[in-house]
């Protein structure tokens, strides 16, 4: 199997003396389905916004699909962003003004795909997370599950090899928390779209295939 | 790149979400532009009805050309350039003419003008009350109106009577040495109520003395101004009721002018406030925008989105502030129009019936432009702000 994500020592280094990233190397396989872990300010979101390329490194090197990174060309950037890289966030990430298929459509938007074939996917991914009868509902209309899975269709509409997840189920309730976790899984499997899923959750730990716990910005064995 | 429609799309959005905010930003630039359309329409109204009195009263398709005076140097009128002034196609009639002061036996003072008969015809259409035209190089002359009756009641001149002007010279020792000229009356101009009521017309049929004016008529009044810039452009200068209406357009300019550099002011405000409610939407949306740019938009779409939802509210208010700058035009003129004809007085009855407002498509098309590009320069910071975000700290925010 292919590595989509491979970092070599990566450093971060906020200021002087804060060591967020220090002298992280992982590979994360194609179709892997991986949690990390790790206390509050173990440096979890640093690295994924790294790999997410939201972020740069202070050192070491990211591949991410077999391209090297360069974080000082913004094309490059935003075109992994595009098209290789999807994120779901916390709840609370959708646009408020758009309707739930609104938002699915919007990553379609940036990448130029025409309105067509951007309303046939999003109808797509609404059927996929089961929720195509709310597809004309705004945010604030839609619980907090709704909201995610509107998330994860986003992330999912422009066929990216990797989803990045920070805190997919935090601010929701244990049952939408199983629900969703096992959502993921379910796409991981019949899709192969590898996920790369930072939480404090145990719950999600099981199904994982692989766990990397980070601890003062480094892997802990 | 993301499609115009789609930026117009999700820009469009944005700015009506929070409506009341859209709307009073709008109206602030709205009413920018309603007082700037107002005020220029007023200005424009009242300019052109002061050239349409202009036209009214006075002979607009006459023009006197005289010789002029440039870096010193005088510039005659030549044959070519009299013969430049008929050719041209905005001319009716064009007669070259010397301008000449007599006085009678008794000291009374009067101006003469010498030109040829048929021109003068063409280009002042002369009728007669009595008597018959002059006869080229013979010595007769034709009174004006005016002229006609001080000079049958002081001198006792007739229809038919011989009767001898002088021209002041002087000798070679410089005393005063007259030259006797006799003319024979032949006819009386009817009453015209311009300069010709006080002229006397001959037709020496000189060839030698060079000429000083040149009496034109032009085709229409519409033309009168394209013939000027023709003969000034000839070195000669050009005199006329025309120069009335040039002084009124010119004085408009700096009163339209000054003016709208005062309404200007409300523009800046509206600018300012539109400046202020996108920093303030840009900040609200900090999250929003770092997580638009985590799924694929680039600084450049950040920056075009931003940029669109200012040139909507451009495009808005440009149209409110248009329409309310109609209205406002409206009724400066039905307020307006009897105060300025209780303060100006019976002279500006020109007003009664005309509108003193005048909205022209130019008016109209500016305040539009006026709005759309105050907005887009408004929206400038705040869409470089918003495009220069650093996602990964943008999404942090909340």
């Amino acid at each position: 199997m292919a590595a989509i994500v491979r970092t070599e020592n990566l450093q971060k280094v906020f200021g002087r003396h804060v060591h967020a990233l220090d002298g992280i190397s992982i590979i994360v396989e194609e179709g892997e389905y991986v949690t990390v872990t790790g206390r509050s300010g173990s440096g979890k979101s640093t690295l994924m916004n790294i790999i997410g390329c939201l972020d740069q490194p202070t050192g070491g090197t990211v591949e991410i699909a077999g391209q090297n990174v360069d974080y000082s060309d913004p094309e490059q950037l935003v075109s992994l962003r595009r098209s290789k890289i999807g994120f779901i966030f916390q709840q609370f990430s959708l646009i408020p003004s758009m309707t739930a298929a609104e938002n699915i459509e919007y990553p379609l938007i940036f990448s130029g795909v025409p309105g067509s074939e951007r309303k046939r996917r999003t109808m797509d991914m609404l059927e996929l997370v089961g929720i195509l009868d709310r597809s004309d509902h705004l945010p604030g209309e839609l619980s907090g599950g709704q909201q995610q899975r509107v998330a994860i269709s986003r992330a999912l509409v422009a066929g990216p090899n990797l989803v990045l997840a920070d805190e997919p189920t935090g601010n929701l309730d244990s049952t939408t928390s199983n629900e969703i976790i096992t959502l993921l899984k379910q796409i991981n499997e019949e899709m192969g779209t590898t996920f790369l899923i930072v939480t404090h959750e145990p719950s999600i730990w099981f199904g994982t295939d692989r766990t990397i716990h980070l601890s003062d910005g480094k892997v802990v064995p | 790149m993301v499609k115009m429609t789609d930026v117009a799309t999700i820009s469009f959005r944005q700015v009506t979400r929070k409506r009341l905010r859209f709307f009073l930003t709008v109206l602030g630039i709205a009413i920018g532009v309603a007082a700037v359309v107002g005020v220029v329409s007023l200005g424009e109204g009242v300019r052109s009805l002061s050239v349409e009195m202009i036209k009214d009263q006075s002979d607009l398709t006459l023009l006197e050309v005289n010789a002029d005076i440039r870096d010193g140097v005088t510039i005659p009128i030549t044959g070519q350039k009299i013969a430049d002034i008929q050719r041209d196609p905005g001319v009716v009639g064009a007669v070259p003419a010397r301008r000449i002061t007599y006085a009678t036996e008794r000291q009374t003072f009067l101006s003469a003008v010498d030109a040829g008969s048929a021109g003068m015809q063409s280009v002042f259409s002369l009728t007669y009350l009595d008597g018959r035209s002059v006869e080229t190089g013979t010595g007769e002359a034709v009174f004006g109106y005016d002229l006609a009756e001080t000079l049958r009641r002081y001198e006792g001149i007739r229809i038919g009577d011989r009767f001898t002007l002088l021209v002041r010279d002087y000798d070679e020792d410089g005393r005063p040495a007259d030259i006797r000229h006799e003319f024979l009356l032949t006819g009386v101009l009817r009453e015209r109520g311009d300069e010709l009521d006080r002229l006397m017309i001959t037709d020496t049929g000189n060839k030698d003395e060079p000429f000083d004016a040149v009496f034109v008529r032009v085709v229409s009044p519409d033309v009168v101004f394209p013939v000027v810039d023709r003969v000034e452009g000839l070195g000669l200068s050009a005199h006329g009721a025309f120069e009335q209406i040039r002084a009124v357009n010119k004085l408009f300019d700096i009163i339209v002018l000054v003016l709208s550099g005062f309404t200007g002011i409300s523009l800046v405000i509206g600018a300012l406030m539109i400046m202020n409610t996108m920093i303030i939407s840009v900040f609200e949306r900090t999250r929003e925008i770092g997580i638009s740019m985590a799924i694929g938009a680039s600084s450049g779409d950040i920056l075009r989105l931003i940029l669109s939802e200012c040139f909507i509210i451009g495009i808005a208010g440009g149209i409110i502030g248009n329409l309310l700058g109609i209205v406002f035009a409206g009724v400066i003129n039905s307020v307006g129009r009897n105060v300025v004809i209780a303060e100006l007085g019976a002279g500006f009855s020109g007003f009664a019936g005309a509108d003193i407002v005048l909205v022209t498509p130019g008016v109209i098309i500016s305040g539009m432009a006026i709005a759309i590009v105050l907005s887009l320069i408004s929206g400038i910071y705040p869409a470089l702000k918003a495009s220069r975000l650093h996602p990964a700290d943008a999404i942090r925010s909340l």
